[in-house]
């Protein structure tokens, strides 16, 4: 039972009936929709399916609507409804990061196509604007699967669809939207097995319940009644707050300092200061602009329209590109961050020669996901030529890909995303690195992704090596150790807070109380001894104690190889790579 | 007559070339102060046993030209006799040069030098290949020309431990880009052009042995296939029955790589060449 469940359709009798929203009043939606998923965000976060702290898919759908908004509210024409959503869509699409940041981009773009060349929209194109995102977010996943945000955005549509043949009042027909994904919300809990065990209803499904009620907040006539929750049924039930007064919620205020921690570590040329801003004007001309602005650094990426530049350039010369850029047009949130000194620190440890200057693309490069620095170092010694920061809790965003692959500067890249959070968002990029052929082996976790690497052949071709180093990957098993951040029930294990948990191949394979009995049973569970362990400690253990478990395997595996090197990684003490 | 000459890098054991009738020119191999003829004053196990112990390395140093020009005089005796000179890949080794020079003190078209492009086993198969051309009637021009178009066909994998002696030794050519690495990746390295280039890496010595299988069928069919092991004979087997599956109606010849290959080798490390059909 949701909160929002007394009949729409008696109270909305009482108003009066709102037969057309535009582009103000969609801007307006977004932001209280943004506020209302700010409100949410930690609860969607602690609808974790897997007692393992990778709970972020509130703050991935957050920081992409965030980033929607931000473009939303420049949009060129801001009384049509069309402009509002295709700059929403826009930003989004730059913004977003985890998968279910990347289908709620694909829901933006949707709506965007379904309401283009239209300035107002009516109930019926409200119902027509959420089936195309349905259809265009189903598109977007290669295998849809249902109890997921997916069939929540399918059922809104179809809630959608019928009200719309009923009522032409937009009140109407949006709270029907919002009560049955409210309801589709409930239902994933018996859609997943995942779900049922766990006892919780899926987080991104969530999410964009709580997105369409808070956009129907503004739209419906302000009231009193307390926000819908997303049910009674589960446990750890999210308590949903009330949103920011209105005046607080400025989403413009809050996009400051937010940026996420994913950070861009390229091997080859541009370093110095990576340089960010925005400008703003009456008529910029975007494509003269990026011109000039991209002769004063490298991997420029100038986006927006004729009233909003974002401008992100890797320069050598801060201030030369500040006093040109100033000459464009007004400035404003400029960040300005120096590159350099952990570029020299990485490549002192690497022991690499200093990169020539840049010349010509190269045919074909490589852009990596790192969870740690000590992943990166490895990742950027096997040959990757841009390795992103991020991983388990902050997956990188499409923008962040982006900025590797063409720190990248070759004609072909291949991403290595080695983490499952993160496949979908780099299987995006290739659609805005237009002058750059993008493809993504599949890699869900570091082992993987450094198996891939080393099948690489940089003489070889981008097909070649695709095929090459997707059979690479699965010669290698990872292994990934952590402990349980709450007591839960997940592929048939009764799971403690505190437990160590391993996970083989996305599923949870072993728990016991102590690292070592977990790893042996991992080990005893696989068909044929590995010749190699390489143990990878994470930053909440020390080399020393990393040290002694390797030495206990090689005492107790005396057949096997145990190398010890550091990743870097966060939540998970140790990953191990099998082979 | 025709005679066939090569020189130690070809790891054709001194028992087995005299037997074929081939005469084998040795390289020096130096540790420190003191200096071997290869094959002959120190054989292989000797060789490995002391590399594994010493922190000195070895250098090698091609054979003089009196060294080949004392080679090739008893063979060329009779006036019908002539020389067929197969030798190591001039990009890794000055043999060839010695050989050069060796060769203006005889008449012209009495010697027939052939680089082969290649090294240890490769080198091997070329000669073997060359002997069949001479008993099948084949002219020495004629079986230089065959060895020379044959090089192209000839292919080398090898695994090996470590890069460090390659590395050491200044012979790492190409497999320079495989250095550098954080991890402990094994280098599958092969021979283009007579240069050792990297094929693939590898994190295990069964993923290496795995990928050289997968390799060779590629090739086939072959019409000669050799294991050769760096001082760790008990890697063969670990080849050996999928080589025999592989080829079935080849004989695979099984040995060891000599002092001087392994000098830059190393102790530990696995190859195999092989030689296409003609």
């Amino acid at each position: 039972m949701s909160a929002t469940d007394p009949a729409p359709s008696g109270l909305s009798v009482l108003r009066t009936p709102l037969r057309e929203v535009g582009g103000a009043q969609t801007l307006a939606g977004l932001r209280s929709a943004l506020a209302w998923l700010e409100a949410n965000q930690q609860e969607i976060n602690d609808l974790n399916v897997y007692p393992v702290p990778d709970g972020d898919t509130g703050s991935n759908m957050y920081l992409t609507l965030r980033s929607a908004v931000e473009e939303a509210q420049h949009a060129p024409t801001p009384d049509a409804i069309d402009s509002v959503m295709a700059a929403a869509a826009h930003g989004s699409l730059m913004g977003a990061r985890g998968n279910s940041g990347v289908i709620l981009s694909q829901i933006l773009r949707g709506l965007a196509q379904g309401l283009t060349g239209q300035t107002t929209v009516d109930a019926k194109g409200v119902a027509r604007a959420l089936t195309e995102a349905s259809a265009v977010a189903y598109r977007a996943v290669m295998k849809p699967t249902e109890g997921t945000i997916l069939t929540v955005i399918r059922e809104a549509a179809t809630a959608a669809t019928a009200a719309a043949a009923e009522s032409d009042d937009l009140r109407v027909v949006l709270q029907r939207v919002v009560q049955e994904s409210h309801a589709a919300v409930e239902r994933t809990i018996d859609q997943l097995a995942v779900l049922r065990e766990a006892g919780v209803v899926d987080a991104g499904g969530f999410g964009l319940a709580v997105i369409l009620e808070g956009f129907t907040r503004t739209i419906s006539d302000a009231d009193d009644r307390p926000p819908a929750t997303a049910g009674q049924a589960r446990r750890g039930e999210p308590q949903v707050r009330l949103p920011y007064g209105e005046e607080k919620q400025s989403p413009g205020v809050a996009l400051h300092g937010r940026r996420g921690a994913a950070a861009v570590a390229p091997t080859d040329e541009g370093w110095g200061y990576c340089t960010e801003f925005l400008l703003t004007g009456k008529s910029l001309d975007v494509d003269a602009i990026r011109e000039d602005l991209a002769k004063l650094g490298e991997s420029a990426l100038v986006v927006g329209d004729e009233r909003l530049i974002r401008v992100h350039i890797h320069t050598g010369d801060p201030a030369v590109l500040i006093a040109a850029a100033a000459q464009k047009g007004r400035m404003s949130k400029l960040k300005v961050e120096d590159m350099s000194a952990q570029h020299h620190e990485v490549l002192a440890r690497a022991g690499a020669p200093q990169a020539a200057p840049r010349a010509e693309p190269k045919p074909l490069g490589v852009v990596s996901v790192a969870p740690g620095g000590g992943f990166r170092d490895i990742l950027q010694s096997l040959g990757s030529d841009a390795v992103v920061l991020g991983g388990q809790t902050m997956n990188p965003s499409i923008e962040d890909l982006l900025n590797a692959v063409r720190d990248a500067h070759s004609e072909a890249v291949i991403i290595l995303p080695n983490n499952g959070n993160v496949i979908l968002t780099a299987q995006q990029v290739d659609e805005l690195a237009t002058d750059c052929d993008v493809r993504v082996v599949p890699t869900r976790n570091v082992p993987q992704g450094i198996s891939a690497l080393l099948a690489y052949d940089q003489s070889a071709g981008v097909e070649v090596n695709y095929e090459r180093m997707h059979d690479a990957m699965q010669t290698v098993r990872g292994v990934e150790i952590t402990r349980a951040v709450r007591d839960s029930n997940a592929d048939g294990h009764d799971i403690k807070e505190g437990d160590v948990i391993a996970i083989v191949d996305d599923r949870i394979s072993q728990v016991g109380s102590e690292y070592l009995p977990v790893i042996e049973a991992v080990l005893a569970a696989e068909e044929r001894p590995p010749e190699l362990i390489t143990i990878y400690h994470g930053d909440v253990v020390s080399e020393d104690e990393a040290n002694a478990l390797a030495q206990k395997l090689r005492e107790s595996h005396p057949g096997t190889e145990v190398e010890v090197h550091e990743g870097g990684q966060e939540h998970y003490p140790y990953v191990l790579s099998l082979e | 007559m025709i005679h066939v000459v090569t020189d130690s890098t070809s790891d054709l054991p001194q028992v087995e070339a005299h037997s074929l009738g081939v005469t084998v020119v040795p390289l020096t191999v130096r540790f420190g102060e003191e200096q071997f003829t290869d094959g002959i004053e120190m054989d292989s196990d000797t060789f490995y046993e002391r590399l594994r112990k010493t922190n000195v390395h070895p250098t090698t140093s091609q054979p003089t030209p009196e060294q080949f020009a004392d080679a090739f005089r008893p063979l060329l005796e009779r006036d019908d006799d002539q020389v067929v000179s197969l030798h190591i890949s001039a990009k890794l080794s000055g043999t060839l040069q010695s050989a050069h020079i060796a060769a203006k003190e005889f008449p012209p078209d009495r010697i027939h030098l052939v680089d082969t492009e290649t090294a240890s086993a490769g080198i091997q198969l070329l000669v073997r290949a060359a002997l069949d051309d001479i008993a099948a009637g084949l002219d020495a021009q004629a079986v230089a020309r065959k060895a020379m178009e044959r090089r192209e066909r000839v292919t080398i994998y090898v695994l090996l431990d470590t890069l460090t002696y390659l590395q050491r030794g200044g012979r790492i050519g190409r497999a320079q880009a495989t250095l550098g690495s954080l991890l402990n990746v094994k280098p599958l390295l092969t021979v283009v052009e007579g240069e050792v280039a990297p094929k693939a890496r590898v994190r295990s010595r069964r993923q290496g042995l795995e990928k050289i299988v997968e390799l060779l069928r590629d090739l086939l069919p072959l019409r000669g296939l050799a294991a050769f092991h760096c001082g760790a004979p008990e890697l063969l087997p670990l080849l050996s029955n999928q080589l025999k599956a592989l080829v079935p109606d080849v004989k695979i010849l099984f040995g060891q790589v000599g002092p001087v290959v392994g000098a830059y080798a190393g102790p530990g490390g696995i190859g195999i060449a092989a030689l296409g059909a003609d």
